[in-house]
């Protein structure tokens, strides 16, 4: 399904034309790498770059994404290009600013949307909802953060979480349980060092934002909901002493070496090491998001060679003021329809197929774990029997989370792009002793509200229960 | 006329992919774009916030100390391995091919190749604990504040190295072999006859080696980005990877143009000493 990029020749000479006047060249020569939609007849051939990784994952992808909707109507095709994560939000960006780049647009986050947004680079998908019916199937907090002005310019691809997975057989074997609260997990975190056990796995090696979702879980589990959207708001600083501590708390657990062995182990050891290590059982707990559960069937049982088994639990609370059970949310991407794509409508159909049926959609929910967790409404009983148990109560976890209010808040969905880069990387300056937990909140605090005043943090939603 | 026409299309080229992206990028570096959308003219804001820049301070440094290492290690095993290969015939392409390999492969390569065996869990050092060497056991080399640079210098010097030695071995082949006899007549011994025969012979050659050098030093992007990303907490962070980090994370493109300009400036003051040396005569 690969699609080379063509430069026609006389493409090629508009484009030199234009740069031969100084400033237009970069956008004028990937211009001439446009797409060859016609949106005339209402067929297309619409450009879609993705970042699905690995054969078996792109051909799922494939079988359960692009077939099915070229199955469903005859006139629109999808050509998609496989990069990794790091090259699409580089390209796309570089693209979408040349007034070319893929149809249909995946972002990795809502404040990357937002910032293509306020660039004009998305298209309106307001005018698309009623069809797609949009309002009604997506849920509405996870509708938000892509929502600017009153208009919808994207769609979420992925209902985030963060949980505690753990080695179940190590746990059964040394009759622990899944700790709750700050008192049992500490315990627990001790005792596991004590067997010569790393507590909490984790790295930063493989993927340089990671260190976000130990920031998401500390701010999110130890100062609770309520502080964080007050300051995701603006009504409260980050400089508050309840963030100052949540941080402090953090670095705590580096330096007793709970985190990966070691500040320099979680620096420097792979995540394929970590998790073959997670699946020999030489690390008791791992707390990361619902992306790492597709992984984890290559580390444990027969495909690893070994009898491990694995599960996951809540994120324990930090402090008594956070009740057990809470889910962070946020999306994992989303979207769109580029502004200056030649097929917008098409663009939109293949949207509005992917959000219409709700029993496709479960079906790719059960079929690959994690990846395809669109947040629609979801009753159990929709959830089919073939579908892991681990990964059926995920979904319904998460929903009833949400519905009654008991829910926190990804950095990488509801801070500014800005503020969300300086959380992980001034995070690692404070890991690494570089910086304080103090100065570390006060350059947060001046990033954010500059953010803030400029309108560039995505709305938000208020910590109560949700309507699905 | 007949010389321009021929020039022409290289000409236009360089127009198009050199001289309109720098226009462009000094126009940028007086805005305050963010890499997408219009761009606000803010003066030199960014050129004023670079020499305030903690960051940016600390790249320069990281620069600095990157180019002392990587003109030295390289250089030194390169022209030592110049001078031995220099002095033996059978086995000379072997040892030229086999110096040569780690220099076309590709850095992506290198780099997991090189993580994987200091990889503090089950790399070499732990590897070497098993045989009752216990020096590195401990030692994350890409983890540890102090010694991620170097570490990341340590992979593109083993990289480097061998392409250096190919060009000295090539550069030393072009020494007047009289010039040694001569000498070994005088009674000159082999460290007099590389100091004072070899070393001037090579000498316009070292030279631009030291040149591009220090462009390399300051352009040092992919083994830093793919081994480190600059981190941990900024331990290896470059000024490339720092641009980098301007534009696509911190939406910022307008200061990191300045940053990329002033860049530029640097290498624009060294290759204009260069040249005018090679103006005032010296064999450069």
């Amino acid at each position: 399904m690969n699609d080379p990029v063509t430069l026609t020749r006389r493409r090629f000479l508009a484009g030199t034309g234009l740069a031969a006047l100084g400033l237009a060249l970069p956008g004028s020569l990937l211009s001439a790498c446009g797409t060859d939609s016609s949106s005339g007849s209402g067929s297309a051939n619409l450009k879609f770059w993705m970042d699905v990784a690995g054969a078996a994952n792109q051909d799922y992808f494939k079988k359960h994404v692009i077939d099915p909707f070229e199955a469903s109507q005859s006139k629109i095709k999808l050509n998609v290009t496989y990069y990794s994560g790091a090259d699409l939000r580089r390209l796309i960006q570089t693209a979408l600013q040349a007034k070319s780049g893929p149809d249909v647009v995946r972002a990795l986050s809502a404040s990357q949307d937002l910032a293509w947004v306020r660039s004009n680079l998305l298209a309106d998908l307001d005018k698309y909802a009623p069809k797609g019916g949009w309002k009604s199937k997506i849920a509405e907090w996870a509708l938000t953060p892509f929502t600017v002005d009153n208009k919808i310019y994207a769609l979420p691809m992925r209902e985030d979480t963060m949980m505690l997975y753990y080695n179940k057989t190590v746990f059964d074997k040394n009759n622990w349980k899944a700790p709750t609260n700050r008192d049992e997990f500490e315990a627990l975190a001790t005792e596991a060092k004590g067997k010569g056990l790393i507590p909490i796995g984790g790295t930063n090696s493989t993927y340089g934002a990671s260190s976000e979702w130990l920031v998401t879980f500390f701010w999110n589990h130890f100062c609770g909901p309520q502080p964080l959207y007050q300051a995701l708001t603006g009504k409260l600083p980050w400089t508050d002493a309840v963030f100052v501590d949540a941080i402090d708390l953090l670095q705590s657990y580096f330096k007793k070496g709970w985190v990966a062995g070691s500040t320099a182990k979680y620096y420097s050891v792979p995540q394929a090491t970590v998790s073959t290590q997670f699946g020999q059982g030489q690390i008791a707990m791992y707390p990361d998001g619902e992306w790492l559960m597709p992984q984890l069937s290559q580390y444990f049982g027969k495909a690893a060679k070994n009898d491990n088994d694995w599960d996951w639990a809540p994120l324990p609370s930090l402090s008594s003021d956070v009740p057990p059970g809470l889910f962070v949310v946020g999306v994992g991407g989303s979207y769109g329809v580029n502004a200056a794509s030649k097929s917008p409508d098409q663009a939109a159909k293949f949207l509005q197929w992917y959000y219409s049926d709700k029993k496709t959609a479960i079906d790719r929910m059960a079929g690959s774990p994690s990846t395809y967790n669109i947040p629609i409404a979801i009753d159990k009983s929709d959830l089919p029997s073939s579908m892991d148990p681990r990964s059926a109560r995920l979904l319904t976890s998460v929903q009833d989370a949400l519905t009654a209010g008991k829910f926190g808040y990804a950095t990488w969905t509801w801070w500014g792009p800005k503020a969300d880069t300086f959380v992980y990387q001034g995070v690692d300056k404070v890991l690494n002793g570089k910086l304080s937990s103090k100065d570390y909140c006060s350059q947060l605090n001046d990033i954010f509200q500059q953010e803030l005043k400029a309108g560039n943090v995505p709305a938000t939603i208020e910590p109560k229960p949700q309507k699905l | 006329m007949t010389g321009w026409l021929f020039l022409a299309p290289l000409l236009l080229v360089n127009l198009l992919v050199i001289v309109g992206p720098s226009i462009a990028t000094v126009y940028y570096s007086l805005t305050d774009w963010t890499g997408t959308g219009s761009a606000k003219f803010i003066g030199l804001s960014n050129y004023r916030r670079a020499f305030d820049d903690p960051d940016l301070r600390q790249a320069v440094v990281h620069n600095v100390i990157w180019f002392v290492l990587f003109l030295t290690i390289p250089t030194i095993v390169g022209l030592l391995a110049a001078h031995l290969l220099s002095s033996i015939r059978r086995f000379q392409m072997f040892f030229r091919t086999v110096f040569f390999i780690p220099y076309i492969t590709a850095s992506v390569i290198n780099a997991f190749i090189w993580t994987s065996l200091l990889n503090p869990t089950n790399g070499i050092g732990v590897a070497l604990s098993h045989i009752g060497i216990p020096f590195f056991k401990n030692t994350s080399f890409f983890g540890q504040p102090n010694l991620a640079l170097p570490s990341v210098n340590f992979v593109v010097d083993w990289h480097w190295w061998g392409f250096l030695a190919v060009i000295y071995l090539a550069a030393m082949q072009n020494v007047d072999p009289a010039l040694y006899d001569a000498a070994k007549v005088d009674g000159a011994g082999k460290w007099q006859l590389f100091r004072h025969i070899t070393m001037p012979g090579i000498y316009p050659t070292l030279v631009f080696m030291f040149l591009m050098t220090i462009i390399w030093s300051l352009k040092v992007f992919d083994y830093v980005y793919i081994i480190t990303r600059g981190g941990p907490g900024g331990a290896s962070q470059v000024i490339s990877t720092l641009m980098y980090d301007d534009i696509f994370s911190k939406f910022e493109a307008g200061y990191a143009a300045a940053i990329g300009l002033s860049m530029s400036f640097v290498v624009a003051i060294v290759l204009a000493g260069y040249f005018y040396l090679r103006k005032r005569g010296s064999e450069l």
